[in-house]
């Protein structure tokens, strides 16, 4: 079997393994074992075995597929034969653009000029398809981009061509984020094995009252932990190991509610079922945006999947080879589709207006009116809809600025969830979206990209200044980090940005895990109540200064670092890089650098207020304990991680970095000469990643990161470590900033006030509306209608009836009156017999004087 | 032949055999009553499973063949001639899974009826009742016995909601009935109207064999008597669907300048929609949920409402295109309406059944809103592709509302019979107390969020994508209900299911769920899972007819419908241009020319592109009769 057989199978059974373990416990856990024990030997070993897996397939692939030369860290020195005349006048690209998407500014002349320029003519070669002129430069023998592995398992629908599949798209980043995140989550399974043991007895809940106000007795759920990880591990294994964006946002809900399990799983506690819900619903509301984009791709492209497929014998293009084909390069174009889709108005009144036979033979336009259309920009917007679509899917996810709010709450969960969860995998699905989506982003959506990073990084960063509860801290920093991962990827950085993605997870899991190991020893998260805490635990107090460091990028600059120092490094310089191209947008470079001080300033304050130091409570401190050994194993384990994970293998050119260069999507570098911009803001430029290992880049960005690293870390020592400033006194001194950054700039009261009532008070209209106008209509119609009735009723017994009744009493009664006359008295009768001869006398008598006057009238006409 | 009336027969009137039976059965025979109810829609459901697999290859059965288009297992057999009325019925893939879907709810939700202690007799003849009269309704092909089915379910659930019901159950019977009876008065109108404009001479014979006409002989040779005022008028679906798109039959002016069909497609939709139901003509559905005992719930919101939405797509559209074409904004209006509305409206509740009853109108929104994104039209391209993605999200979010609302009316009911309240606000803490109910509870509900991997997701998702390609604004509209959903179902969760204690009156009698509780909620959530896993599973029924059916839409639209709106535009342009010229000094004439052209362009407009409508209708329908005779004359 070769590498494009057998990856798939090896990565697909990492990703079922954990689906498995899922079905397993659901299905037995509360007979596994005392309260579920054993729930986590299956949990963990499934997870372990897929770590086998994917490092496995890790190796089958960099055989397969062999390393590009190095560029960096350790290729530093190759940037040596450049000097300055990189440093070109950054207004000179950003002018004279025209109105087609992609046109050539002489940008990177120079630098393609210089025939010595190895190692970036490899990569540009490799990536810019168009120089076919090999014979020109040493791009002959250029590296590409391995093919992705594409395939289908099923669709879940098919409408003519129309598919949405169930498949995988495997490239070096599936590999890489497939080794991260099972290694990650089996350290965090051991870890959660030691934290988690309260849950194998009867657990007391301080935090979940009852109505008699005493603490909640239930009993543990430990296997109930374990199958919420494993489903987790599958949801996110399945999120990277997805052939297109469909399959992607199944796995993105589907992590969104194992997140939600897992924060909810002290449900008993208001706090946490609240934060469970936010985190789902803020979500959403990313995910209303994904959905717009999703729409905007399937409605005018017809396909979902990332890489080319072939069905029924045929090739259909997947998302990039349409957004960006082969024969063009590998640029960015508008498809087809999109143009079409733009013009549904100008069709539709073409097929209108030509003549009634022609009308339906014209609804298809030619290529030539497409190209018009094109070059005039139609379709364009939808490309842009379509990036900013998928990353409000990622905001969300990521917890991006305005979305950011869910993830601090979202620290209600238990600490070995936040770790895996809240910073090392599922928050940076968003990032990794971001990353596997590039190829579609237009220059605009980067830049888009690039402002919520840098906005979210600083808001982020300066709430965790002041924060005391010590998982906030990270979660807060977690939503900094993120943004450096977003910013990275907006400016260009497409390796800065996944490189941190990497590094990051390392050792901000290493973080948590430490905060979970100080929290299960003192039993609060509060920082004020701690203190010195590094005699009792040096083993975790240990592990988390390596942490810190590597999270600050700690290093001796141009020597070595720590993982952070080489990632957080190429971010800094390719925001320098991109102030450079765009000198209107220095803000990326501040943020990025100034955060960087931040953050040292507030992992050190962590660092110092846990471990160093006097305790803050004596109480709290007698009770502390180093924890056990199967939750520091893994703290060890992960540092080591944290600190090498961005080193080179000695004598290869194998490291994370090189990785990363492959696993860069084709088309993603500016080739020779070439400048990206956007159509909707021209002078926009996204420079090409390599050129910031430049020198002139390189040494400015390095000795900017590091000298404001330390100057944040001796700010924090000056205050937390050896008491040289006060920081109550600050506090007093800037109240109102304090009280801004203490309340978080207020983000949930002005959501609450603008999103949250306006919603109540909308859907209790509309019930309202329900019940009284609707039905109220309803109810009066019925009413109505049963009033006529009433009265047609009346009228019936009164009018109607009564007129037959009155006619039927008139006729009863004129037979009753003779009645009386038939009384039987036999003198009645006489009377009435001699009455009546009289009457017929005087009758007659009456009579004939009438009829002879009648005669006379008659006689005298 | 027979084999088909035979099992069709059988499986509609088997139930109404059954209460047939039960009546001979002393009613303080209560359990046996019970037994032989379940082993009858037992026995109906077999049918229909059996009829459900697929058959080997080459067998001639009456077992349903995947992929085929077209009716099967037809029959049509004289019931009224002198009315030209036929017991004709048969199945394709728009009523065959909701056949299945009908016959498996009623298995389980006759199970759940087990907590009915009052009247057993009378709830288990009105129950079978009731199913003969869904049956009836998905299969019948006549237009006639169509209406007969119709009215034959409305019955008993009167009852069933009126008798065995909640503390308002009169009220909310009554309007259930009235609001009901007013679609089938308006569904009465069009179904006259229909019959009265039909004439089965315009057919021609491949079309007349395709709807299964059972007269085609007497047709034929009325056809060639060609006799003035001697118009052959049917009740027959599929040929109504085929004077529809392929003669101008109902093209014919009625009242304020529209159609004949555009007024028929109006009031049948609203018969229909009164069902599913849309805002504003829904409050009836929050009522009778709320009154009805737990099993006629579940029936209510799994197969009742599908009627509506089965009625649209089987009769509204094939049979009315026109109107269905002009009409389409307003049916995906009505439905995106409903599911915000519906939306807002169930966060607000704060009766679980109340709520659960709004998530179902806003559920259904998508079902009406799948079915009219008739998005095959010249801005496409005509591709017929995406409208059908909506409709098979249309019709596969009905089969999995109906899983999930069905289950969600059961939890619901669980925990009614227990604590005898549904106020949200006095639960809490039954996933400590009922561990196991509640771990059967959540994921329902979470089916009912539109979770990946669970049945409400794919209707909901497939629907929602297919929109932008008729109108950007209603995409957008439609897709943010996901917010919405998420936000009341979680709310509901949170204020039932967690929490630290339960914090109602009659905490003592939240016992675990019985065995035969879990009886019925495990095939309900096992389908939940194997449809939104498996999808195909369902869609392998439904896609080819579906497909067809839109595809010959598309068609129309592309062949008929387009040149039609050319040469109104063109008339329209026309008289633009004409009453420009009144302007000028020779009046006189100016006013004549005018009159007459207005006469026309009200009328199928004959002169200037007239050829559009009628002639152009009539070739495409010969054109597409050729090959069918084609391959006839090769036989």
């Amino acid at each position: 079997m070769d590498a494009n057989t057998i990856i798939p199978i090896l990565l697909g059974a990492a990703w079922l393994l954990p689906l498995a373990s899922f079905v397993t416990i659901v299905l037995a856990g509360p007979r596994m074992g005392k309260a579920g024990s054993a729930a986590a030997g299956v949990a963990t070993s499934a997870i372990l075995i897929g770590f086998v897996l994917s490092a496995t397939s890790l190796m089958i692939w960099l055989v397969a597929n062999p390393l590009p030369e190095p560029h960096h860290p350790g290729g530093h020195h190759e940037a040596e034969h450049h000097d300055a005349e990189h440093d070109i006048p950054a207004g000179e690209h950003a002018t004279g653009n025209g109105s087609t998407p992609f046109h050539a500014v002489a940008f990177l002349a120079d630098d393609s000029a210089d025939p010595s320029d190895d190692a970036h003519a490899d990569a540009d070669g490799a990536e810019a398809g168009h120089q076919n002129d090999a014979g020109d430069h040493a791009a002959a023998e250029a590296y590409t981009a391995p093919t992705p592995i594409v395939g289908t398992w099923y669709s879940l629908g098919e409408f003519g061509s129309l598919r949405i599949d169930i498949g995988y798209y495997i490239d070096t980043l599936t590999v890489v984020m497939f080794t991260m995140v099972t290694l990650i989550a089996s350290c965090i399974h051991f870890y959660a094995i030691g934290y988690m043991h309260d849950e194998l007895h009867d657990y007391t809940d301080p935090l979940a009252p009852t109505a008699d106000g005493q603490p909640l007795h239930r009993p543990g759920r430990f296997h109930r932990f374990f199958q919420y990880l494993s489903l987790f591990c599958f949801s996110m294994l399945g999120l990277v190991y997805a052939g297109n964006i469909a399959m992607v946002f199944v796995f993105w809900e589907l992590v969104g509610i194992c997140s939600y399990f897992l924060i909810g799983f002290y449900f008993e506690r208001h706090s946490a079922s609240t934060a469970a819900n936010k985190a789902f619903i803020v979500n959403r509301v990313g995910d209303f945006g994904f959905i717009i984009g999703l729409m905007a791709l399937w409605a005018s492209l017809g396909t979902f999947a990332f890489g080319d497929q072939v069905v029924d014998g045929q090739t259909q293009p997947g998302i990039f080879s349409l957004v960006r084909p082969a024969d063009h390069s590998h640029k960015l174009i508008v498809p087809a589709g999109m143009v079409t889709a733009a013009a549904a108005d100008e069709i539709n009144e073409a097929v209108l207006s030509a003549p009634p036979t022609e009308a339906a033979a014209s609804a298809q336009p030619s290529a030539a009116a497409i190209d018009q259309w094109r070059s005039e920009g139609y379709g364009y917007w939808l490309l842009v809809i379509a990036g900013l679509g998928v990353f409000c899917g990622c905001v969300g996810k990521s917890a991006q600025f305005p979305l950011h709010v869910w993830l601090p709450d979202a620290m209600e969960g238990p600490t070995p969830v936040s770790a895996l969860v809240h910073s090392a995998t599922m928050v940076a699905a968003g990032v990794y979206l971001v990353g596997r989506f590039y190829p579609v982003f237009t220059p605009e959506v980067l830049l888009v990209i690039t402002y919520v990073g840098a906005v979210t990084l600083f808001i982020a960063a300066t709430i965790a200044i002041t924060a005391t509860d010590i998982k906030r801290v990270l979660a807060y920093s977690t939503v900094s980090q993120l943004g450096y991962m977003m910013l990275a990827l907006g400016v260009g950085g497409w390796v800065a940005g996944m490189f941190h993605l990497v590094t990051h997870a390392f050792f901000k899991s290493l973080l948590f895990m430490c905060s979970g190991s100080v929290i299960h020893a003192c039993h609060t998260n509060e920082m004020t109540e701690m203190g010195g805490l590094r005699k009792k635990m040096p083993w975790t107090a240990y592990t988390m200064l390596v942490g810190c460091l590597a999270i600050i990028g700690a290093a001796i600059p141009f020597v070595v670092g720590f993982s952070g120092y080489y990632s957080k490094d190429s971010i800094v310089a390719q925001s320098l890089l991109f102030w450079q191209a765009n000198p209107s947008h220095p803000w990326p470079f501040y943020a990025a650098a100034g955060g960087a001080a931040i953050t040292a300033f507030y992992m050190f304050r962590l660092w110092f207020m846990t471990f160093a130091g006097e305790p803050r409570n004596h109480h709290v401190y007698e009770h502390a304990h180093e924890s056990p050994k199967v939750m520091y194993m893994p703290l060890v384990v992960l540092a080591v991680f944290a600190t090498i994970v961005a080193w080179p293998v000695p004598l290869t050119n194998l490291s994370l970095n090189n990785m990363l260069e492959q696993a860069r999507p084709t088309g993603m570098l500016p080739g020779d000469g070439e400048v990206w911009s956007g159509v909707l803001m021209d002078n926009l430029v996204i420079p090409n990643e390599l050129l910031s290992h430049e020198l002139d880049i390189h040494v400015p960005a390095t000795l900017i990161a590091s000298g404001t690293a330390m100057l944040g870390l001796l700010l924090a020592v000056a205050f937390y470590g050896v008491g040289a400033l006060d920081p109550n006194e600050v506090r007093q001194r800037f109240k109102l900033i304090y009280w801004w950054l203490w309340n978080k700039w207020m983000f949930d009261e002005l959501y609450d006030a603008v999103f949250v009532r306006p919603v109540h008070f909308v859907s209790r209209t509309i019930a309202n509306i329900d019940r009284t106008l609707i039905d109220g209509l309803i109810n009066n119609l019925a009413l109505g209608v049963r009033r006529i009735a009433d009265i047609d009723g009346l009228i019936d017994k009164y009018v109607v009836d009564g007129l037959v009744n009155r006619t039927a009493s008139c006729i009863y009664s004129s037979g009753l009156a003779p009645r009386r006359v038939q009384n039987g008295r036999l003198q009645t009768y006489v009377v009435w017999i001699v009455a009546g001869t009289a009457a017929i006398f005087v009758l007659s008598e009456y009579l004939g004087w009438l009829s002879w006057g009648l005669g006379i009238t008659t006689a005298f006409k | 032949m027979s084999y088909e009336v035979a099992i069709l027969s059988l499986i509609v009137f088997l139930p109404s055999l059954g209460a047939l039976g039960l009546l001979l059965v002393p009613r303080d025979k209560v359990e046996a009553i019970r037994l032989i109810t379940l082993a009858v829609t037992l026995a109906v459901f077999a049918l229909t499973v059996y009829v459900a697999i697929p058959a080997d290859d080459g067998e001639a059965s009456i077992r349903f063949e995947m992929g085929q288009a077209a009716m099967q297992n037809v029959f049509n057999i004289p019931w009224i001639p002198s009315f030209n009325i036929y017991y004709f019925m048969g199945m394709d893939g728009i009523s065959f899974p909701l056949v299945i879907l009908t016959t498996f709810l009623s298995v389980l939700s006759f199970w759940a009826s087990w907590s009915v202690k009052t009247q057993v007799k009378g709830f288990c003849i009105l129950f079978l009742l009731l199913e003969t009269g869904m049956l009836g309704v998905f299969l019948a092909l006549d237009f006639f016995l169509f209406y007969i089915f119709w009215e034959v379910m409305l019955l008993p659930m009167y009852f069933l909601i009126g008798v065995w019901g909640g503390p308002r159950r009169e009220y909310a019977a009554i309007k259930f009935f009235l609001y009901t009876l007013l679609g089938s008065v308006f569904m009465l109108i069009a179904i006259l109207m229909l019959y009265f404009a039909s004439d089965l001479r315009q057919l021609d014979e491949p079309q007349l064999a395709a709807a299964h006409v059972a007269n085609v002989d007497e047709v034929l040779t009325a056809k060639q008597a060609a006799a003035e005022g001697a118009e052959m008028h049917t009740f027959n679906l599929l040929a109504l669907m085929q004077m529809g798109q392929h003669t101008d039959l109902f093209d014919a002016p009625l009242l304020f300048g529209y159609s004949l069909q555009w007024w028929a497609f109006l009031l049948l939709f609203i018969g229909f929609v009164i069902k599913v139901p849309v805002v504003p003509l829904h409050t009836w559905l929050p009522d009778a949920h709320v009154e009805a005992p737990t099993p006629i719930s579940m029936i209510l919101a799994g197969v009742l409402l599908k009627m509506g939405g089965y009625g649209i797509i089987r009769i509204c559209y094939p049979i009315c295109p026109d109107a269905g074409f002009d009409l389409a904004y307003l049916v995906c209006g009505i439905g995106v309406l409903s599911m915000v509305y519906g939306a807002f409206a169930a966060m607000a509740q704060t009766d679980f059944k109340r709520l659960v009853a709004y998530s179902s109108v806003s559920h259904m929104g998508y079902v009406v809103l799948g079915l009219g994104v008739w998005s095959a039209w010249a801005p496409t391209n005509f591709d017929w592709r995406y409208w059908s993605m909506g409709v098979n999200g249309a019709m596969f979010q009905m089969i999995g509302h109906g899983v999930s609302s069905a289950g969600m009316f059961f939890m619901v009911g669980v925990i009614y019979d227990r604590v005898h309240h549904r106020n949200l606000n006095e639960f809490g803490g039954l996933f400590r107390r009922m561990p196991l109910y509640a771990g059967l509870a959540v994921p329902i509900f979470f089916a009912g969020l539109g979770l990946p991997g669970l049945c409400g997701f794919i209707g909901e998702v497939f629907v929602t994508l297919s929109v932008w390609n008729y109108s950007h604004v209603l995409a957008v509209i439609a897709a943010s209900v996901v917010i919405l959903t998420a936000g009341y179902i979680l709310w509901a969760i949170q204020r039932v299911y967690l929490g630290p204690e339960y914090k109602g009156p009659h905490g003592d009698a939240l016992t675990p769920i019985t065995l035969r509780e879990q009886a019925i909620a495990w095939p309900l959530i096992v389908f939940a899972i194997l449809f939104g896993v498996y999808p195909r599973c369902v869609f392998d029924y439904m896609t080819p007819t579906i497909n067809a059916q839109v595809q010959e839409l598309a068609e129309w639209t592309r062949d008929v419908k387009t040149p039609r709106l050319a040469a109104e535009k063109a008339a329209e342009e026309a008289a633009a241009a004409k009453s420009a010229d009144q302007d000028r000094p020779s009046r006189p004439v100016a006013e004549k020319q005018d009159g007459t052209v207005g006469q026309l362009s009200l009328v199928a407009p004959t002169d200037t592109g007239a050829p559009a409508a009628t002639p152009a209708a009539r070739a495409v329908s010969a054109e597409r009769a050729a090959p069918l005779a084609l391959a006839r004359a090769v036989d």
